[in-house]
């Protein structure tokens, strides 16, 4: 009797805790939240091709706009990938390409091409929180700061999200001394985040105004960044995006700076 | 060259037609605007540009005090017919220095794969390569110092040339051959903008009678560039990929720092051998070039005729601050067979140095968002004891309209060497462009 009910309970626990995983189990590990969150964000599929807008409006009012397409490929998931961008406006700095060999953990590798010239400028590392072609994001924004030089805080969970506070590792590294993350608990995505100075004061919000599931991976399809000192903000829109298109390693290389890969920059279907 | 009524009528024609156009064109950021590019086929852009220089101080020699003033509308197109990529870039210009109208073709190019390894693009196009910042070693593609010290956008000083570029790619090495038909020097300075020194003389000199007119090597096969490049990325420091070149150039020197038996300048054959390094280092870039020039005529003992020489470079960039940007490179030339050359030279006293250093210095800072940017390159030589400094800002009004404002600014103890002839064509000068 007591050995049924023993294997009774362990079925029943078995199959709760099935049901937590497959619905929602809190999470409580604020490191494995954020790895998850970091994934979403950042990892979709192995490879991933996107247009881009962006609309840079400053505290005057007065706009500018980059439009650009991005390809990426994953080397591993959650570590290394490669970026490549492609601008097409506006005219000054249209068939300028930017190519980033992200290293989390590491000094990524930067290439600018300037066609004006043929040439191709390695940029250095350092710079990664400044800004994105006179946008408010910061290159970071673009291709992902590891997470690996924040420590990470679960402060709230509610019922939409999970609240991580995240401090760099090296306070010298960045130019915030937390910023606080506001992640989606069903989808993973961090949809606000707020940076705050050494007064703990917000000075930078970036926003999740929509995404959509695209083959099957929450995507952010408009996001905005607010530059609260200065009052100037950016909206970036995404269109066009399409998940796992077979890129081949060979896509982020110098002769892609030279001659941007149209097989992969074209929309497609 | 001369003031045609033609090439007038060209360039107003081409203003009026593709202004008002654009104008609207260009606020157009409608929901359909993403499709544009692709529907249009054609991409059309460009710029209508006016810039003026002044001489910071007369130059006797030279009759304008202005070393720029011009207005140039640029037009470029970019289409692709299949996997043919098409593109052109022509300017038109009136200039005020050379008094006329004059068309300038920057680009024109077809660019197509051969296989799914080798890209070929053929045509009018400008070629870079190498690693130094304003300082050329391997890269012995025509440069344009006329537009490069009077105050144009960097991008003139980067001449096109009409060549052939195959480009094979591997998966530890790629290769570019680029074949120039015909040679195609330096736009030097001649003495039209600026006059310089000539040793011959031993005074500064201009045009009409100090302008140089080269004797060009003649059209064949044998008296064409031949350049190439094999190059490749590997993990030699850690977790950073390092760049690594080799180079080859067979043709002329670019400039014609050569006098012949009819006592004319003349651009003597060179052989040239190279490699170059770049990657991260601490949290800059670092990089170093080496080229081995080999004058084929000389054994060292014609001092009419340029030493072969040893070139060598090595720089360092890095950010201090955020949006404040360092670059420092140090460069040297080494004259070889100097002992031969000042045997035969008659003790010439304006023999250059056997060794010639070169420092330089960049220095950038962007603010306001990146639309306004600073940026400070110095030349400094501690063996000539001669400098060039660049300093610039440029305001970005919108992603239409910017300014300019900049110096080219020369100086040296002596009258013969590099920077110290050119005191004179220190100038200041203004540029407004509008971009379409």
């Amino acid at each position: 009797m007591s050995k049924f009910i023993g294997i009774k309970s362990l079925l029943i626990v078995m199959a709760v805790s099935a049901l937590n995983t497959v619905y929602a189990t809190e999470l409580t590990d604020a490191n494995a939240i954020v790895s998850k969150a970091n994934l979403v964000a950042y990892y979709a599929g192995n490879d991933g091709r996107s247009e881009a807008r962006m609309l840079i409006t400053d505290a005057q009012g007065r706009e500018q706009k980059r439009q650009f397409t991005i390809l990426r490929r994953d080397r591993e998931e959650g570590g290394e990938q490669d970026f490549l961008v492609v601008f097409s406006r506006p005219s000054d700095v249209r068939n300028t390409v930017f190519l980033v060999a992200k290293k989390p953990g590491g000094d990524d590798d930067r290439w600018l091409y300037l066609p004006g010239l043929d040439l191709v400028k390695r940029i250095s590392a350092g710079d990664k929180r400044t800004s994105f072609v006179g946008s408010h994001y910061f290159y970071e924004d673009v291709s992902g700061r590891s997470i690996t030089e924040d420590s990470h805080q679960l402060l709230e969970t509610s019922d939409k999200y999970y609240v991580i506070e995240n401090k760099p590792l090296d306070p010298n590294s960045a130019e915030f001394s937390r910023y606080i993350a506001w992640i989606n608990k069903a989808s993973f995505l961090p949809e606000k985040i707020e940076y705050q100075d050494e007064n703990d004061k917000v000075y930078r919000r970036v926003e999740v105004l929509a995404s959509e599931v695209i083959q099957g991976h929450e995507t952010v399809t408009k996001s905005q960044v607010s530059d609260l000192r200065s009052g100037g903000t950016t909206t970036l829109a995404f269109r066009f995006q399409h998940y796992d298109l077979g890129m081949d390693q060979a896509v982020f290389s110098e002769r892609s700076l030279r001659k941007p890969p149209r097989e992969w920059l074209q929309r497609g279907e | 060259m001369g003031a045609k009524i033609t090439p007038r009528y060209w360039l107003l024609i081409t203003i009026l037609c593709t202004f008002p156009r654009y104008l609207y064109a260009a606020d157009d950021w409608g929901d359909d605007a993403w499709g544009e590019e692709e529907k249009q086929g054609t991409a059309i852009h460009g710029f209508i540009e006016t810039a003026v220089g002044d001489r910071v101080s007369d130059d006797t020699l030279v009759d304008d005090a202005l070393s720029l003033a011009e207005v140039r509308a640029r037009l470029e197109a970019e289409t692709y017919q299949g996997a043919l990529r098409l593109s052109g870039k022509v300017d038109l210009y009136a200039d005020g220095v050379e008094r006329g109208f004059d068309i300038y073709l920057r680009e024109a190019v077809a660019e197509f794969s051969l296989t799914d390894n080798v890209d070929v693009r053929a045509g009018h196009q400008v070629l870079t390569w190498g690693t130094g910042d304003l300082l050329f070693l391997n890269d012995l593609f025509a440069k344009d110092w006329v537009s490069f010290f009077s105050g144009r956008d960097d991008e003139y000083l980067k001449a096109p040339s009409s060549s052939i570029k195959v480009s094979a790619y591997g998966e530890t090495a790629n290769i570019d051959f680029v074949w120039t038909p015909v040679f195609n020097s330096d736009n030097f300075i001649s003495g039209e903008r600026f006059s310089y020194f000539s040793p011959q003389t031993g005074t500064q000199v201009a045009a009409p009678s100090g302008k140089i007119v080269p004797d060009e090597p003649s059209e064949t096969f044998s008296h064409g560039e031949f350049s190439a490049r094999i190059y490749g990325r590997s993990h030699l420091l850690g977790r950073s990929s390092t760049e690594w070149a080799l180079y080859g150039y067979r043709g002329f020197w670019k400039q014609p720092n050569g006098i012949n038996s009819n006592n004319q300048a003349y651009f003597s054959p060179l052989t040239s051998l190279g490699a170059s390094l770049r990657t991260n280092v601490a949290s800059g870039i670092g990089h170093t070039e080496l080229a081995w020039y080999n004058s084929v005529d000389d054994d060292g003992s014609n001092p009419l005729i340029p030493n072969s020489q040893i070139r060598f470079l090595m720089g360092y960039e890095q950010e201090l601050v955020p949006k404040l940007t360092l670059g420092v490179q140090y460069y040297f030339e080494h004259i070889l067979d100097y002992d031969a050359l000042s045997a035969h030279d008659g003790g010439s006293i304006y023999r250059p140095d056997e060794h010639r250093e070169l420092w330089t210095m960049r220095l950038s800072y962007r603010a306001l968002q990146d639309n306004l940017t600073f940026n400070w390159f110095s030349f400094y030589s501690p063996t000539d004891q001669d400098y060039y400094h660049r300093p610039s800002v440029k305001y970005r009004f919108n992603d239409q309209v910017n300014l300019t404002l900049g110096g080219n600014v020369f100086g040296g103890k002596q009258k013969q060497t590099f920077f110290g002839q050119f005191e004179d064509a220190s100038n200041l000068y203004a540029r407004l462009r509008w971009s379409y």
